[in-house]
């Protein structure tokens, strides 16, 4: 459960990391990648080793994974086009 | 539970998409109505419903090993994260209503007010899924050889956690 306690702890930090880049009042541009990074990490961590999907056989780690790239990209893209 | 799973993340994709898309057509109206926002509140929100997904995790460690009480307790631990949440969701809700915002103040807060709302509910069926697998688990009704309804009540709950960690940036933090 070492494993564990180390996931959660770094989803604790990355969420006060993006918390902190938003407090700290950096541009939105600027905040953009760093906190959609963290938030695709976060939910790679919710999916792999939270819900136990690596290793799991079959499509659904893809599906899942698959829909957290998908959105995370496309709330990007939207963020990135109204901004110019 | 894994269709159903994906079903939920479908629509709840769907809901992020039009609210970051909707977003560009009045960007500074959603900057403005989002600096209005306790931003604290859903940062505490993170930190409990991720702190519930661990708990809930040791649940199921502890049950694959037997260990039935020790399960009960750290569902019980997940469930109190997620009562917590509630509680602070409810007051967030109840200050902009006394504050004379409804869904239909303006776009930004219908996506605020409904996208909180629809999450909220699964909030609340999580905690149902939850205190039902506690309920079996504390009469001893998983053994180390049989323990699948802990693994789907515990899969829903992350599902919920997995949500609310795109929108938790989403609403709150990107401008």
């Amino acid at each position: 459960m070492k494993a564990a306690t180390f996931n959660w702890l770094i989803l604790m930090a990355l969420t006060a990391l993006s918390f902190g880049v938003a407090e700290a009042g950096v541009p939105g541009g600027a905040a953009l990648v760093p906190v959609l990074l963290a938030t695709l990490f976060k939910g790679r961590i919710v999916i792999d080793h939270f819900m136990a999907l690596q290793g799991v056989g079959g499509a659904w780690r893809w599906v899942v994974l698959g829909w957290l790239l998908l959105v995370l990209g496309l709330i990007g893209y939207a963020f990135q086009y109204a901004q110019t | 539970m894994w269709c159903f799973i994906l079903a939920e993340l479908l629509v709840f994709g769907v809901f992020f998409l039009a609210y970051a898309f909707a977003r560009t057509h009045d960007v500074e109206l959603f900057n403005a109505s989002q600096l209005e926002l306790d931003r604290t509140s859903g940062f505490i929100n993170t930190m409990l419903l991720i702190s519930g997904s661990y708990f809930v995790v040791l649940a199921v460690d502890r049950i694959r090993h037997g260990h039935s009480r020790a399960c009960t307790r750290w569902l019980i631990a997940a469930m109190a994260c997620g009562a917590a949440f509630l509680v602070l969701k409810l007051v967030e809700f109840s200050g902009k209503i006394e504050a004379g915002i409804s869904m239909s103040t303006n776009t930004f807060y219908m996506f605020y007010l409904g996208l909180g709302f629809f999450h909220f509910m699964h909030v609340v069926l999580g905690m149902v899924i939850l205190g039902a697998v506690t309920l079996k688990a504390w009469r001893g009704g998983y053994r180390a050889s049989d323990y699948a309804g802990v693994e789907t009540g515990a899969a829903y709950w992350h599902m919920v956690d997995l949500v609310w960690i795109v929108l938790f940036p989403l609403i709150y933090l990107l401008n």
